[in-house]
């Protein structure tokens, strides 16, 4: 049997603590955080167990915590790709070493993407023009924030968010105009009515497939059928690092661990309410990512250039 | 900004296209030129200093014409050349494993690359023989330039078969010589031109066309969406084209892409690689984006209207990638979805941004 100190509810209190200590952090860094110190105080004999303990810590921050799993999975699953990535011959003692310099400069690297993203897409916002956001979402806040910083002028629609008890919408509106932006909050129903007057749509995201496309907060899809129907652009901002091996080709191949995250995971889901939901890459213009700004047919190079 | 002055033949090459060089390719030929003599002739002792020489004039160039996106494109070009010219001799110098990845940002990269990051770089170094390697791919450069209308028409076989009808717009270099080919090859051609007005540009791809080999036929703009019916192709040329695979193409391309999109036409668009841009279109604002021709053409200045009215004569349509079928460059087809590929092969991402 592995050695392992950490077992699952430490790993899982570490992880929720981290979320709960700093609010600005997306989930799949908290991940990675988690599994980087489970790396660090752990004592491994083959690399072998390393690499089921680690994924094991995946599994339980996965099941445990009340938040969608997307980002935790994505995270997760790179994390554990890249520590082990052509590690060669070496004694295991060496090999946790060099995984735990490589998992700081990875984390290091991820902790500027979303400044890269900021970068990239406040261009986009204009004087004057007139943007809808669905829920809240740090990426896209931050970028806005940034574009106000720079006295640029615009006005945010912002949806409630789909699930009534977390009002992310409030949220997100509240602060945007602790940022002084002008900003409106509407019902998630009421998004046909705004799009005529929005100039383009701008949402973060949970994860991106492999086609493209992205699952997010349950009214996304919406959103973008509606803003494709009436021609508006329709951007999403998010990390590399949310890039996962997933191919769905509808709602339904969403596996529910997705769709149905913490608390109501295990039960009968006919009665429940998603909270994710997927967006096919056809209602999506752009993709804002640190590794530039890719179209959702570019999202795939990514991940084949990855996982080959 | 910038504090740099123009050297002289870039102030020259400014003026002489703001007084009416013409033509994306001259215009793309003259700036690398330009940057031959620069490489060749300035005093610089390593890629660093040379590359902030390119960099500096390569602004100018930008600032001081907007519209004119080969010449950063070539800028660009340049750059990214440098730096693999750089790279390749320091690898020769055995100082730095090369790999393949290195010039593009990717996932991969991401998490694979801990120590040495692009920026991190030190392009300082000086290296015997970067100027010759230099030169040498600007040569290459030069011949892909020259060669690239010929590449591109050698493909017109491909695209158009004897009986066809044939629908372009305006007057386009690259659809000139690209119909000419076809008219070679093919019989019984029918080629419409839309005549975009009020320029008429049109009526001089008719007269240079004209043979008795094929029928031309000269359309008034208005006509186009009932001319498309009957229209097996649709092909023109481009202005640039944007990173997300949409044109800057000239006025009046917009309305022929979606009338033949309504008849289910395949619209197929030359576009020489050293017209392919990084840049986005960051809002569909007009004023970003288009500029205002001469406005003569449509309302005489000492017509009675002319008092009473305002005349706009807009230069440019910006075409969404969805009208777009196929890119014909002069290294093949490609889909107006592989264009972010081809992007990243032919520039390097730090140069994006100038």
């Amino acid at each position: 049997m592995p050695e392992t100190h950490n077992n699952d509810d430490e790993v899982v209190d570490y992880f929720l603590q981290l979320l709960s200590k700093n609010e600005d952090m997306s989930s799949g860094i908290a991940a990675i955080k988690t599994l980087l110190m489970v790396l660090e105080t752990s004592q491994f004999h083959t690399i072998h167990i390393l690499q089921k303990t680690m994924l094991d810590a995946v599994e339980a921050m996965k099941n445990r915590s009340h938040l969608s799993i997307a980002a935790i999975a994505s995270g997760g699953e790179l994390f554990c790709r890249f520590i082990t990535l052509s590690i060669g011959d070496k004694p295991i003692e060496e090999c946790q070493r060099i995984m735990l310099d490589r998992g700081n400069a990875f984390l290091k690297k991820l902790l500027d993407s979303r400044k890269c993203i900021t970068k990239l897409a406040e261009k986009f916002l204009k004087d004057g023009c007139k943007v809808l956001t669905h829920s809240r979402s740090r990426v896209v806040l931050q970028t806005m924030i940034h574009a106000a910083e720079n006295n640029k002028h615009f006005h945010v629609y912002v949806t409630e968010g789909g699930k009534s008890d977390d009002k992310s919408g409030k949220k997100m509106c509240e602060e945007l105009e602790k940022a002084g932006i002008e900003c409106t909050l509407i019902l998630d129903s009421a998004v046909g009515y705004v799009m005529e007057s929005v100039d383009f749509v701008m949402v973060g995201a949970e994860a991106v497939v492999e086609s493209g496309g992205i699952i997010n907060r349950i009214g996304s899809f919406t959103t973008a059928i509606c803003a494709k129907d009436m021609k508006k652009p329709f951007y999403v901002l998010s990390e590399s690092f949310k890039f996962t091996r997933l191919y769905p080709l509808n709602q339904r191949d969403l596996s529910d661990e997705y769709k149905y995250p913490g608390k109501d995971s295990g039960k009968d889901v006919s009665k429940i309410h998603p909270s994710v939901d997927y967006t096919p890459p056809a209602y999506i213009t752009l993709l804002f990512t640190d590794l530039g700004i890719l179209t959702p047919s570019a999202v795939s190079d990514e991940l084949i250039k990855l996982y080959m | 900004m910038t504090t740099a002055k123009p050297i002289a033949e870039i102030a020259s090459l400014i003026h002489s296209i703001k007084i009416g060089l013409e033509g994306s390719y001259s215009i793309s030929s003259r700036t690398l030129e330009l940057f031959k003599k620069i490489i060749a002739n300035k005093s610089w002792k390593n890629a660093q200093e040379l590359m902030q020489l390119v960099q500096e004039q390569g602004r100018i160039l930008s600032s001081a014409l907007p519209q004119e996106v080969v010449t950063s494109n070539m800028v660009r070009r340049i750059l990214k050349i440098i730096r693999e010219a750089f790279d390749l001799l320091r690898e020769k110098n055995k100082e730095y494993q090369f790999d393949d990845g290195h010039t593009t940002l990717s996932l991969h990269k991401l998490i694979t690359q801990t120590s040495e990051t692009s920026k991190d770089v030190d392009y300082s170094k000086h290296h015997d023989g970067l100027r010759d390697v230099l030169l040498d791919h600007l040569q290459e450069i030069e011949i892909e330039l020259e060669t690239s209308s010929e590449n591109i028409s050698a493909q017109a076989e491909e695209h158009i078969h004897s009986s066809e009808v044939i629908l372009t717009l305006g007057h386009s270099k690259s659809v000139e010589n690209f119909l000419k080919r076809a008219i070679e090859k093919r019989k019984f051609l029918t080629i419409i031109i839309a005549e975009c007005a009020p320029e008429c540009r049109g009526h001089d791809l008719a007269a240079s066309l004209a043979s008795a080999s094929c029928e031309i036929v000269i359309i008034p703009d208005s006509s186009i969406f009932a001319m498309m019916s009957r229209v097996n192709k649709v092909i023109i040329g481009t202005h640039s084209v944007l990173a997300n695979g949409g044109l800057r193409a000239a006025c009046g391309s917009y309305t022929v892409a979606a009338a033949a999109k309504h008849f289910s036409v395949p619209t197929i668009v030359l576009a020489p690689m050293y017209k392919l841009s990084p840049v986005h279109l960051c809002s569909y604002e007009q004023d970003a984006f288009n500029i205002l021709g001469s406005a003569e053409g449509v309302l005489p200045y000492d017509s009675l209207a002319a008092k009473s009215a305002k005349v706009y004569s807009p230069i440019f349509d910006y075409v969404p990638p969805e009208f777009v079928t196929l890119f014909i460059s002069n290294m093949g087809g490609h889909a107006p979805s592989y264009v972010y590929r081809l992007l990243s092969e032919l520039y390097h991402p730090e140069d994006i941004e100038m």
